[in-house]
C-alpha cells in the first residue's frame, strides 16, 4: 500500500477548495457567456436562468455595427498601437543610458522611475485637462496617446533598464573593438538581445492603454473617436442598458488584452515584485 | 562617480543626457508641469473653468480641513485600502498555498486564477454591474439558490454598495497576490520542508516557520504595491456606483474627479488631489527604499 503521505492526504480537499474558489473568481465571466448569447426578451426575465433558450448569435453581428463597435475597436487600436511606438521610442535610449553610462543624476533618475510607478493620473486629470484645452487636444486619439505613453513611461524604462543590465558588458566591448559605434551597438548589439524584455514593455504599454477609461472619460466626447472603454460604458444608459450587447461587448474586447497578457504574465510578476521574484 | 569633474562634462555623460532628454522632456511636460500647476491651483482661487484668479495661501486647505465630508472621504479612502488589502492578502495567500500543492490540471488551474487580473478593470467593473442587479442579475439568483432568501439590494443601499464596490476590487487583486506568493512558495528550499518533516513538524508549523519567513519579504513588496493599487482604483468605484449612493462610496480619488468635472469645484479638488499626492509620495518611498534593499545590485 502506498504510503499516506504529507501531499496525497491533502490533494483531494485541496482540489475541492481550488475548485470553489475559482467558481467564485470566475463568476462574472460564466455571467458574460451566458448573457452575450441571449435575445434582448431573455434579459429580463424573473427569475434568471443561465443557459440561453435560444442562442441569439446575431448579437455579434448587431453590436459590431448598429452599436458602433467596429469603430471604438478600430480607436481602441489606433491608441494602443500609437502609445507603444512612441512609448518604445522614448524607453530604448533612456533605458540604455541609465544602464550603461555612468553620469551625474544617474541614481535619482533610478530612484524616480521606481517612484513614478505610483502615481495616479487622477492626481493631474484637472490640470492635464487644462492643459489639453490650450494645446487643443480635447477630441484627439493623440492626446490619449499622450498621455498613455506618460503614465506607461516610467514602469517599461524600469523594465528595459533591467534587461540592459543584464547583458555582460565584454559583449558590447567586443562589438566596439571591431569598430561598432555606441549606436551601432545599441541597434545590433543590444536591442536584439534585449527582445524579449522590449516585447514585454510593448506588450504591457499596448494593454494599459487599452484598457485605459480615466484619459478618455475626461478628454473624449465625440462618439466617433470614443475607444472600447468609454465606448462600452455608453450603453449603460441612464434609464436602461442593453445588457446583452454590454456583454457581447465586453466579450470582445477582452480577448485581445487577455491572449497578450498571458504572453507577458510571467515576467511582469518578476519586474513587480522585484530581484525577490524570478520569473 | 563621486570624483567627476564637476566644471566640464565627460563625452559619456553628455551622451546620456541627450538619450535621456525625451523622456525627461515628456515627463516635465505631462507630469511635473501638471503636478505644479495643481499645486497652484490648491493655492489660488480658481473659477469654473479652473482659471486661476486670486492667491489665497491655505485657504482652500483650512476650508476643506473644516468640511466633515473631506474627514469621511479620506478616511474611507484609508479603510478601502486596509480591508481590502487584508483580504486580498489572506484569499491571495490561500489560492497560492492551494497550487503549490501537486496536482492533475493545477498549471491550468493557475491559469484561469488569473483571467479576473488580465481583464480590463473597466469591463470587469461594468461586468459586475450586471451581476449586482438586483432583479435579474445571476448573482442574488445564485444566492437564493444556495439558500440565502433575502440577498440584499446591492448597488442600491449604502452599506451594501460599499461592500459591492470593494469586493469587485478585491477580486481584481487577488490574482496579482496569489501569483506573487506561488512564485515566492516555489523559490523555498524542498530541503526545508523535508528535513522538517524528517522532525515530525506539521503543516501549520511548516506554514509559519519555514514558508512565512523565507517569503517575507516578497509579501511585504506585494501588499505595498497591492495598497497602492487599491489607494488609486479610481474606475471599479466610478463605473459601480459613481461613488453612490449618497457618497456611500466615494473615496478620495473618485472624489477629485467628481469636484473636478462634475461640480467644477477646481480648488477643492486641487487639494484632494495634492493630498492624496503626499500620501502616494510616502508609499513610493517606502517601496522604492524596500526594493533597493532586496539585493537589487542595481545602483
Amino acid at each position: 500500500m502506498k504510503k499516506l503521505t504529507y501531499r496525497n492526504r491533502y490533494k483531494i480537499p485541496v482540489v475541492l477548495l481550488t475548485l470553489a474558489l475559482l467558481f467564485v473568481m470566475l463568476f462574472p465571466f460564466f455571467v458574460m457567456l451566458s448573457t452575450m448569447f441571449k435575445g434582448s426578451t431573455e434579459i429580463y426575465v424573473r427569475p434568471p436562468y443561465w443557459i440561453p433558450k435560444t442562442f441569439a448569435f446575431g448579437n455579434f453581428v448587431k453590436v459590431w455595427s448598429e452599436y458602433h463597435l467596429f469603430g471604438y475597436f478600430m480607436n481602441s487600436l489606433l491608441v494602443g498601437l500609437g502609445t507603444t511606438a512612441l512609448n518604445s521610442i522614448i524607453i530604448i535610449p533612456a533605458a540604455y543610458a541609465i544602464a550603461r553610462f555612468r553620469f551625474r543624476g544617474r541614481s535619482f533618475a533610478l530612484y524616480s522611475l521606481l517612484a513614478m510607478q505610483m502615481f495616479s493620473p487622477v492626481i493631474i486629470i484637472i490640470s492635464l485637462f487644462r492643459i489639453y484645452v490650450k494645446l487643443n487636444l480635447l477630441d484627439k486619439l493623440g492626446g490619449l496617446i499622450l498621455a498613455n505613453t506618460v503614465i506607461t513611461l516610467s514602469f517599461t524604462t524600469w523594465l528595459m533598464f533591467g534587461y540592459f543590465a543584464s547583458i555582460p558588458k565584454e559583449i558590447e566591448d567586443a562589438a566596439r573593438i571591431d569598430g561598432c559605434t555606441r549606436m551601432g551597438t545599441l541597434t545590433r548589439i543590444m536591442i536584439p538581445i534585449a527582445a524579449p524584455g522590449l516585447v514585454t514593455a510593448m506588450i504591457y504599454t499596448f494593454i494599459q492603454a487599452w484598457n485605459d477609461f480615466l484619459f478618455p472619460l475626461s478628454f473624449i466626447n465625440a462618439q466617433k473617436k470614443m475607444p472600447l472603454t468609454l465606448g462600452i460604458y455608453q450603453f449603460v444608459g441612464r434609464w436602461s442598458t442593453q445588457w446583452e450587447m454590454l456583454n457581447v461587448a465586453a466579450f470582445i474586447a477582452l480577448i485581445p488584452v487577455l491572449v497578450l497578457f498571458f504572453i507577458i504574465e510571467k515576467q511582469l510578476v518578476a519586474g513587480l515584485a522585484g530581484g525577490a521574484v524570478k520569473g | 562617480m563621486k570624483h567627476l569633474p564637476t566644471h566640464r562634462l565627460t563625452a559619456d555623460a553628455k551622451m546620456a543626457y541627450a538619450l535621456i532628454a525625451p523622456a525627461a522632456l515628456f515627463i516635465a511636460v505631462f507630469m511635473l508641469y501638471p503636478v505644479f500647476y495643481v499645486i497652484m491651483m490648491s493655492l489660488f482661487k480658481t473659477n469654473k473653468l479652473g482659471i486661476l484668479q486670486q492667491w489665497v495661501w491655505f485657504d482652500n486647505f483650512t476650508r476643506l480641513m473644516k468640511d466633515p465630508v473631506f474627514w469621511q472621504v479620506t478616511g474611507r479612502s484609508l479603510l478601502w485600502t486596509a480591508i481590502a488589502v487584508i483580504v486580498k492578502t489572506v484569499v491571495g495567500m490561500i489560492i497560492a498555498l492551494c497550487l503549490n500543492v501537486e496536482f492533475a490540471g493545477r498549471k491550468f488551474a493557475r491559469m484561469l486564477f488569473i483571467i479576473p487580473w488580465a481583464s480590463s478593470v473597466p469591463i470587469s467593473a461594468m461586468l459586475w454591474k450586471w451581476v449586482y442587479d438586483h432583479e435579474f442579475g445571476l448573482l442574488n439568483h445564485t444566492l437564493t439558490l444556495l439558500g440565502i432568501s433575502n440577498p440584499p439590494v446591492w448597488l442600491g443601499m449604502p452599506t451594501w454598495s460599499f461592500v459591492a464596490c470593494i469586493w469587485v476590487d478585491i477580486w481584481i487583486g487577488i490574482p496579482f497576490m496569489a501569483l506573487v506568493f506561488l512564485a515566492g512558495m516555489q523559490s523555498v528550499s524542498r530541503d526545508l520542508y523535508e528535513s522538517a518533516e524528517v522532525d515530525g513538524v506539521n503543516a501549520p508549523q511548516k506554514f509559519f516557520f519555514i514558508t512565512i519567513p523565507c517569503i517575507k519579504q516578497i509579501v511585504f513588496i506585494a501588499t505595498l504595491l497591492s495598497s497602492l493599487w487599491t489607494f488609486n482604483d479610481f474606475n471599479t468605484i466610478y463605473i459601480l456606483t459613481r461613488g453612490g449612493p449618497a457618497g456611500a462610496t466615494d473615496i478620495l480619488i473618485t472624489s477629485i474627479y467628481k469636484n473636478g468635472f462634475e461640480w467644477l469645484r477646481f480648488s477643492d479638488a486641487a487639494v484632494m488631489a495634492v493630498v492624496t499626492f503626499i500620501i502616494l509620495m510616502v508609499f513610493a518611498l517606502v517601496y522604492a527604499r524596500t526594493y533597493f534593499r532586496g539585493g537589487d545590485d542595481a545602483l
